[in-house]
């Protein structure tokens, strides 16, 4: 309770700086939005319903419902990731993390809470509004317990991508290179927007073990699409993230160990 | 009662040793070199608590690398420490609740907000009671005149008042231990002064114990009576900031001005070991000598006895001369 008031008064103090230069929070809120809505785009011209009338098995509404069911996690995440996107380089580089270091609070809330990416949220209602949509498309209703699961997966999503960066920032400790390896996770991201069989074996085997973003929307949507090959993998989703979490959090505990700070 | 125990301290780094030019940087890709850095190499001191203790050294001798295990963001790759009863590492979380660090070079504080906000943050992270805040805040702002600055954003202070700020974050939480890393870098005169000045305030009317390093040695002779020397990683001299005047092959100066021509010959000749004579002008002579070998009274009595003096003066060594000469030679 302590530690949330704590990070209620870093979130308020973030608040202030950004409202500092409040000009383009709305134009970049709007912007958010669209990225977000970009991929929907794809989807619908690519399965018209004419030509295309499903991938593998998957149908336009079936594939809509995940991709929106993506935006919620990815959405959490991306509001608490930007200080993830710059680490190596502000922090290591730049040698901040010291400052980190001084304060007696854990040292990766301070880097997740001292910056945000608002204009993220925007998402996490492009997200809903796709879900919903697709949902009546496949005449889904939603009970108390549905959307008690639909929030516990956005959850464990966001968990899981968080987890997955902040283990390769934890990398940054020991090699100090300004951009890292996280580029090409970031772009992975997309790969867990689309149900998993479209992909071939090797990649499947990848996002539900190694890099786990199939948990992030695929496996938990499968609980409103009854398809009930996935169960397990479904309702192993909050158990991927705690495991995922435990992960990067002994990657960061010996990532700090390594930290050499800068000259001077 | 030790505030703080080192035994056997050290820190190694792997340094990465990037080639020259693009092909270098190709190959630094696939195959880097790496060679091991002792930049902390086995040292060992304690402080007394309410110490002002100076801690200088060249560029690059492991001064802030020392500053830094101390205050717990470096691990140490081997030997003891021990703060406040704390192994600042180890223990970082509680521990830095009970100390104060200032970088000269870089502030703590917020960049984009106002300095008070930076500070009532300070106040929550730190678990101040409201009350104590509000009557430290109050004490700080007066003693470092803050009061202007406090609704500025950090970004838009001059140099010397984000210092000034900075020292009062680094205060706020009550702390034992202040650790100071070159916390009057680029400050002018008057600045410098009035931080010497807030510096010893703390130090005796508040009994906090205080680790300053710094390149200003005006600053340490003012302030400090113990120093530690430190260079290439080794401590060289650690003691009464009096003695270093004291230690063997420091030299003491004689100028003599002559009424008639100086008779620098005669003179030489007169003594064997320890002494060195220069001729400053016609009838001015530089004597330089090692107090060890031949007493100040030895000399002068040598000096006078035949000759006509217009001048005399006896010159201790600038504290800026010997800290350099220890450096450059060591300790003999």
């Amino acid at each position: 309770m302590k530690a949330f008031r704590l990070y209620s008064a870093y979130f308020a103090q973030f608040l202030k700086s950004r409202l500092a230069y409040k000009g383009d929070f709305i134009a970049s809120l709007i912007g958010t939005a669209f990225i977000g809505a970009g991929g929907l785009l794809f989807i619908v011209f690519l399965i018209d319903g004419e030509s295309v009338k499903a991938i593998k098995g998957w149908t336009r509404s079936e594939v809509l419902f995940i991709y929106g069911y993506s935006l919620l996690a990815t959405a959490i995440f991306s509001t608490l990731a930007p200080n993830l996107y710059n680490f190596a380089d502000r922090y290591i580089i730049q040698g901040e993390f010291d400052r980190v270091l001084l304060r007696p609070l854990n040292s990766l809330c301070q880097v997740l809470f001292e910056s945000f990416n608002l204009e993220s949220l925007a998402n996490i209602f492009v997200g809903l509004g796709v879900v919903l949509y697709a949902g009546g498309q496949l005449g889904i209703t939603l009970s108390v317990i549905d959307v008690v699961w639909l929030l516990v997966s956005a959850l464990s999503g966001a968990v899981i991508l968080l987890s997955v960066f902040v283990f390769l920032c934890s990398l940054s400790f020991h090699w100090e290179d300004k951009v890292g390896i996280a580029p090409p996770f970031y772009n992975m991201i997309n790969f867990g927007r689309y149900p998993l069989p479209i992909f071939n074996n090797l990649i499947q085997f990848v996002l539900s073990w190694v890099v786990p973003f199939g948990f992030v929307a695929f496996y938990p949507a499968t609980h409103f699409l009854g398809r009930e090959e996935f169960r397990a993998y479904c309702y192993g989703t909050p158990l991927m993230a705690l495991a995922c979490l435990m992960v990067a959090s002994v990657g960061w505990q010996f990532g700090v160990s390594r930290y050499s700070s800068t000259g001077n | 009662m030790s505030v703080i125990e080192v035994e056997n301290l050290s820190k190694e780094f792997r340094v990465f040793s990037r080639r020259e030019g693009v092909g270098g940087a190709f190959r630094d890709l696939f195959q880097r070199e790496y060679r091991t850095l002792k930049a902390v190499d086995e040292i060992s001191f304690s402080v007394e608590k309410g110490e002002l203790l100076g801690y200088i050294g060249p560029n690059g001798a492991g001064k802030s690398t020392s500053i830094k295990m101390l205050t717990g963001i470096l691990k140490p790759t081997g030997g003891k420490m021990e703060v406040l009863g704390y192994h600042p590492f180890r223990d970082r979380k509680a521990y830095t609740k009970h100390i104060g660090v200032v970088f000269g070079q870089r502030t703590q504080l917020w960049w984009d907000i106002a300095v008070i906000e930076s500070f009532s943050l300070l106040s929550r992270i730190y678990e101040i009671p409201k009350d104590e805040y509000k009557e430290r805040l109050g004490k700080l702002t007066e003693i470092l005149d803050l009061k202007e600055l406090l609704h500025t954003p950090v970004r838009k202070l001059s140099l010397g008042q984000r210092l000034r700020c900075d020292l009062a974050s680094s205060l706020i939480h009550d702390p034992k231990v202040l650790f100071l890393d070159e916390p009057t870098i680029g400050l002018d005169a008057v600045a410098k002064d009035s931080m010497r000045s807030f510096l010893r305030t703390i130090n005796r009317d508040f009994g906090v114990t205080i680790i300053l390093t710094t390149h200003d040695l005006k600053e340490i002779e003012e302030l400090c009576r113990r120093i530690i020397v430190i260079d290439h990683g080794h401590i060289i001299y650690d003691g009464d900031l009096k003695n270093i005047r004291k230690l063997p092959g420091m030299c003491k100066q004689v100028s003599v001005e002559f009424v008639a021509a100086a008779p620098l010959e005669e003179l030489s000749s007169k003594f064997t070991t320890g002494v060195k004579f220069t001729q400053e002008s016609e009838r001015s002579v530089v004597v330089d000598y090692d107090p060890e070998k031949i007493s100040t009274v030895e000399l002068v009595k040598n000096v006078l006895t035949g000759y006509e003096i217009a001048d005399l003066k006896i010159t201790e060594p600038d504290i800026e001369e010997i800290v350099m000469k220890i450096y450059r030679d060591g300790v003999a």
